[in-house]
């Protein structure tokens, strides 16, 4: 009863769940000692500290959507979600991860329908800030490669490199929603959704806004697609695409890292 | 493009002298203006990302400072199995920064694979003492080195606790080969919440062992009228707590110690500022032992 053991899992139960679930559950507190207060306001301690640290974990990860729904709005959430996704490692980079989803289905929070994709935009670009490096493609490599053989070629993307569609328009959103941003400038949620490569080339994540063309060719041969195919695919939606011009620009500026043959 | 170390130009050794705690708002800051501390300190688990700003700034520091690094979330005394992704991302980063220092806490924060990000308390019954000293068998094997293990502040005591917890420490120590690191301000709190006396907790630890003593701000809290102090890290270390530091001088000698600040971060002067207070105390201790 009073082994390691049960303390754990009593403990546990109590700091993780609310406090009408834990009335309803009586033994949770047992063996601990009063010295001047209830056994449970010593508890509350704990659970009052986890609560706390893991809602400032996810506004830190999520300030847009704090500065959106408000500290309070924020808080309520924050507690809503800790309960059926707590983190599941010691290691919080990698806590927050389902909350777009979340935000989704959290029926308080319908009125924001841009909410979850915003939220989406957070999480990408904070996989994107702790991805790992690589160095760039040097470009003339790519003009030894027999045109014979493009066929097979496929590209390799840096690590970094996140796409995101959305019928909203969350880089707006993201950008007015900055803590260094001032005024009272209004998004026009009719304005239309947006395309966008979330991509970290050096130190400063880079949210960069896509056309259908550029978006579709580069989630294509981020799904491993060859050029050929890719460049294909692109054709058949929108005739003007200039692969050149686009190769040229995403080596440069890092994006496409290396080449490989399919 | 695989990693290639190169070595350091600062030594790997933590320096018996003050360090500070280094938080991302000061990476530029301690970069352009190299402040005169003797080491930093990182929480171990910031820097579990495969790259970017994190650990290219903590490289870069590490160029001339020594680094000690603080775990917050092994969950050491946790009944879980240990988790060995965790243990593997701790020893890929002890092998890439050349910590001269690597610590985590007398506390467990996991069940049944949910993580509290809290630091909770255990009791202390031999039962406890010998989960830890294999787990201890296995975190020091497997890293291939020491490591310190950092007394908690608390707000319960269990009844069926059967050591003091200085007791506790000093026994886990003794048997499982880890170092102390000694955090004077848990010291005070927990002395206070539990109406321990903090003198003769200080008594209890063995100096040889106290690899490093920590230093923080606390904040006092109601609950149904009684004062309970939390470990909250958030303000200047108190008078008190300055205190009882230099009876924990008299009684370890001098040993590195870090000032920490985890929220409500100030400028990087105000933490230097409190590091050379602590070094100024250092001096006092060792002017009295000559």
């Amino acid at each position: 009863m009073n082994g390691l053991h049960d303390t754990q899992r009593r403990f546990a139960s109590f700091v993780l769940r609310d406090r009408g679930q834990v009335q309803a559950q009586a033994q949770t507190v047992v063996g601990i000692k009063a010295n001047g207060l209830e056994p449970e306001q010593r508890m509350a301690i704990y659970r009052n500290n986890t609560r706390l640290g893991l809602t400032e974990a996810l506004r830190d990860g999520y300030p847009v959507v704090n500065r959106l729904v408000g500290a309070e709005f924020f808080n309520y959430l924050a507690k809503s979600y800790i309960q059926p996704y707590p983190p599941k490692s010691g290691c919080l980079l990698s806590f927050g991860e389902q909350f777009a989803e979340f935000i989704a289905d959290f029926q308080p929070a319908e009125g924001l329908p841009y909410l979850p994709d915003t939220a989406k935009l957070e999480w990408l670009w904070h996989e994107a800030f702790h991805e790992g490096h690589e160095t760039e493609l040097d470009i003339s490599a790519l003009a030894t490669i027999d045109p014979n053989l493009y066929d097979e070629l496929g590209f390799t993307l840096h690590p970094s490199a996140r796409f995101l569609a959305s019928d909203y328009p969350v880089l707006r959103i993201w950008q007015l929603n900055q803590a260094d941003t001032l005024g009272d400038e209004r998004i026009n949620l009719d304005e239309g959704g947006c395309r966008l490569l979330i991509f970290r080339p050096n130190l400063e994540v880079e949210i960069i806004p896509l056309n259908d063309s550029e978006y579709l060719f580069l989630t294509l041969l981020e799904s491993k697609l060859s050029l050929t195919q890719a460049v294909e695919q692109v054709y058949l939606k929108n005739a003007i695409f200039d692969l050149p011009a686009s190769l040229q620009h995403w080596v440069a500026n890092g994006l496409l890292t290396n080449f490989y043959f399919i | 493009m695989a990693y290639v170390q190169q070595p350091f130009s600062a030594g790997a050794t933590v320096p018996v002298s003050a360090g500070i705690g280094l938080r991302s708002p000061h990476y530029e800051d301690v970069l352009e203006t190299r402040p005169d501390v003797g080491w930093f300190e990182v929480h171990s688990e910031n820097y579990f990302g495969k790259g970017g700003a994190p650990l290219t700034y903590l490289e870069r520091i590490r160029e001339d400072y020594p680094v000690s690094l603080h775990g917050v979330g092994m969950s050491l005394g946790s009944v879980d199995v240990l988790d060995v992704q965790h243990l593997g991302k701790l020893k890929g980063l002890i092998k890439r920064v050349e910590p001269g220092l690597v610590s985590e806490h007398l506390s467990w924060s996991s069940f049944d694979g949910n993580y509290l990000n809290d630091l909770a308390p255990l009791p202390y019954t031999l039962e406890t003492l010998l989960h830890l000293v294999d787990r201890l068998a296995q975190v020091q094997n497997y890293l291939g080195r020491q490591i310190l293990v950092e007394n908690p502040s608390s707000y319960l005591e269990y009844e069926y606790s059967t050591y003091q917890e200085c007791e506790f420490l000093n026994e886990l120590s003794r048997r499982s080969g880890c170092g102390i690191l000694l955090d004077v301000n848990n010291v005070f709190v927990s002395c206070h919440n539990h109406g321990w006396n903090a003198f003769e907790y200080l008594q209890g630890i063995p100096a040889e062992r106290v690899g490093e003593i920590h230093l923080a701000g606390h904040t006092l809290n109601r609950v149904s009228g009684q004062a309970i102090l939390i470990d909250t890290h958030n303000r200047p270390v108190c008078g008190e707590v300055w205190e009882l530091y230099q009876t924990a001088l008299q009684h370890l000698g001098a040993k590195p110690t870090l000032i920490e600040w985890d929220t409500d971060i100030p400028s990087l002067q105000t933490l230097v500022a409190e590091a050379h207070q602590a070094d100024s105390f250092m001096e006092v201790s060792y002017e009295r032992a000559a």
